[in-house]
């Protein structure tokens, strides 16, 4: 199948590269030039624009920061889409601006299709991502042989936006597990324990999980470097906390975990590892072993 | 002096009043023509845009809901910079996010025309009698030249800093009071439930430390379970997501404010919007142990 890929980074690239060995014919373009590099080696095209990308795509995938930047890149690539076509957007963003794009893209034929993944360029990497996308179901025939290339766990989480609402409890569940992990660690120092010791007695029983694996193994051996970087996860709290309050839902925990993700990013940690929370908690209160 | 006047709502309305009152020439432009009613018969003019009130006017007053307002106000087509002369003062007195004041403030600077934020603290009824706190940001000559005016709608008026500086003041207005409504309901529910007069508490902590405005006033009003606003709980609402989006940009640590906006997410979904913030009294009581 010709697929057009835009957003070359830590995640979007080694995608590309999943989707080229697969067999299928890959446009590319990005702003940078050297980021295509390592593709365009393999065998991916380079276009001259974005509209070029949609001009020689069935389907065009798109992965990048927020919500205006991918707002911006469909009004780039609409002029060359041909009716039937499909944009996949893999950013995390703002369900209501999912639906807008999908809106102006339903004059013309085109299908947008909002499909968040998880599991970090670790997974992007192993092609091991969790997809979760919203849009038409008719639109799976095309598109399940293309998430099953890039990730291990597909869901249809249901119209368009959808994908985006799943992806926000996702994060909001994730860290604020980091947060609760964060929090078991300095407890534990601070009473002198060796919480790596405590985390292994915690992974056997009803606390154990994925974050407290991960995030929980770089707090205990403090290996602060990304991993996921905390800005990306601090940038998703504004998108949830948003939609609670236009909706008219409490979301009290979230709120509390997205204020220490503020902390975390005024003090300079945004593009270290989000298990950074742990040093948040450090720069304030007691900070070694109680007397 | 020829004064434009754009947002004559619940607010807006008593507040252009007040300026025509004192003796100035209003200018006027509504997206609802219903709403130019009460100023028949007055001094006032009515305009087909924000640029022809701007042609007409030394300064304009502009009292709407959110950002996106102001700035189609400010700068859409046919908005008050394509209309205004080098020279114009607009005072924005509706309360937006700092950071979208500073902007919209710049870009009007282009046009050679001066922007001060002015939001007010005291609701409808701090508008109806010429009592409100207005806290303002800009140029100090801009802001000496349109104090008379403000004065004639507030009673204290005071410049905060730059531009921005008045919406930062709102804020912080903003945090204390919902923070404040919120620790006075949950006391009063603490009370209630614990078996003891709510009534009783309140006066005695009114000679205390814990002695404030808004235990004194929102206090009573939760008493006499008069939940009119005042100041609706949605708006309050609206003015700590716009704590919490400057929080968020700056990476500054807010919890109790956080945990408040929560409360007033909680009010708005369940329907209380309209309510007085002291609402929140009502959703705890809701959501509590039954009354012993």
């Amino acid at each position: 199948m010709n697929i057009g890929f835009i957003g070359l980074g830590a995640m979007g690239a080694p995608m590309a590269g999943h989707l080229l060995q697969a067999g299928h014919a890959v446009s590319v373009w990005s702003r940078r030039g050297a980021s295509a590099d390592f593709l365009l080696s393999r065998g991916a095209a380079r276009c001259a624009s974005p509209a070029a990308v949609a001009a020689a795509s069935e389907i065009v995938c798109t992965n990048v920061t927020g919500s205006a930047d991918v707002e911006a890149l469909a009004d780039e690539l609409a002029p060359g889409f041909a009716p039937g076509a499909i944009h996949v957007d893999f950013s995390t963003i703002a369900p209501s601006a999912a639906r807008r794009i999908a809106a102006r893209y339903a004059t013309r034929g085109v299908d947008f299709v909002d499909a968040p993944v998880s599991g970090g360029s670790g997974g992007a990497q192993a092609a091991t991502l969790a997809i979760m996308w919203g849009g038409k179901s008719a639109l799976a025939i095309r598109l399940q042989p293309i998430f099953e290339v890039l990730g291990k766990t597909i869901v249809h989480v249901g119209e368009t936006g959808a994908g985006q609402v799943a992806k926000a409890c996702n994060q909001m569940v994730m860290v604020a597990a980091i947060e609760a992990a964060a929090e078991a660690a300095r407890l534990a120092d601070a009473a002198g324990i060796d919480f790596s010791k405590v985390r292994a007695a915690m992974m056997r029983g009803s606390a154990g999980s994925r974050v407290l694996e991960v995030f929980g193994g770089r707090m205990a051996t403090r290996e602060f470097a990304a991993g996921v970087e905390a800005r990306l996860h601090h940038k998703d709290y504004a998108l949830l906390l948003d939609e609670a309050t236009r909706l008219g839902v409490p979301l009290p925990v979230s709120a509390a975990v997205g204020q220490q993700l503020n902390a975390l990013m005024g003090q300079g940690w945004g593009q270290d590892d989000t298990s950074s929370l742990l040093r948040v908690l450090e720069s304030a209160g007691q900070r070694g072993p109680a007397p | 002096m020829n004064v434009g006047f754009i947002g004559l709502g619940l607010m807006g309305r008593p507040m252009a009043l007040h300026l025509e009152k004192a003796g100035h020439a209003l200018h006027l432009w509504a997206r609802r023509p219903d709403s130019l009613k009460p100023f028949a018969g007055v001094n006032a003019k009515t305009h087909a845009s924000p640029a022809q009130v701007a042609a007409h006017a030394e300064v304009v007053i502009v009292m709407v809901a959110d950002a996106p307002d102001v700035e189609a106000v400010c700068l859409g087509v046919d908005g008050l910079a394509s209309g205004g002369k080098p020279g114009l003062i607009v005072v924005d007195m509706s309360t937006i996010n700092p950071n979208a004041a500073r902007s919209i403030g710049l870009r009007l600077a282009e046009k050679g025309i001066e922007f001060v934020d002015a939001p007010v603290s005291g609701g409808e009824t701090g508008a109806i009698n010429a009592a409100l706190t207005v806290m303002a940001g800009g140029k100090p000559a801009a802001f000496e030249k349109v104090k008379p005016l403000l004065e004639k709608m507030g009673k204290s008026v005071t410049l905060i800093g730059d531009s921005g500086a008045g919406q930062v003041a709102k804020a912080c207005n903003q945090i204390l009071t919902g923070v404040g409504v919120l620790a006075v309901a949950e006391a009063f529910n603490f009370a209630t439930k614990s078996g003891v007069d709510a009534g009783k508490v309140r006066e005695a902590l009114l000679g205390g430390f814990a002695y404030s405005k808004i235990l004194e006033n929102h206090g009573q009003r939760m008493l006499d379970r008069n939940f009119k606003p005042g100041f609706k709980a949605w708006m309050h609402q609206k003015d700590l997501r716009i704590v919490m989006e400057e929080a968020h940009r700056m990476g500054l640590m807010l919890p109790s404010a956080a945990a408040t906006a929560q409360v007033f997410n909680a009010i708005v979904g369940s329907g209380m919007g309209e309510n007085d913030s002291i609402t929140a009294l009502q959703l705890l009581e809701k959501v509590s142990t039954p009354a012993p």
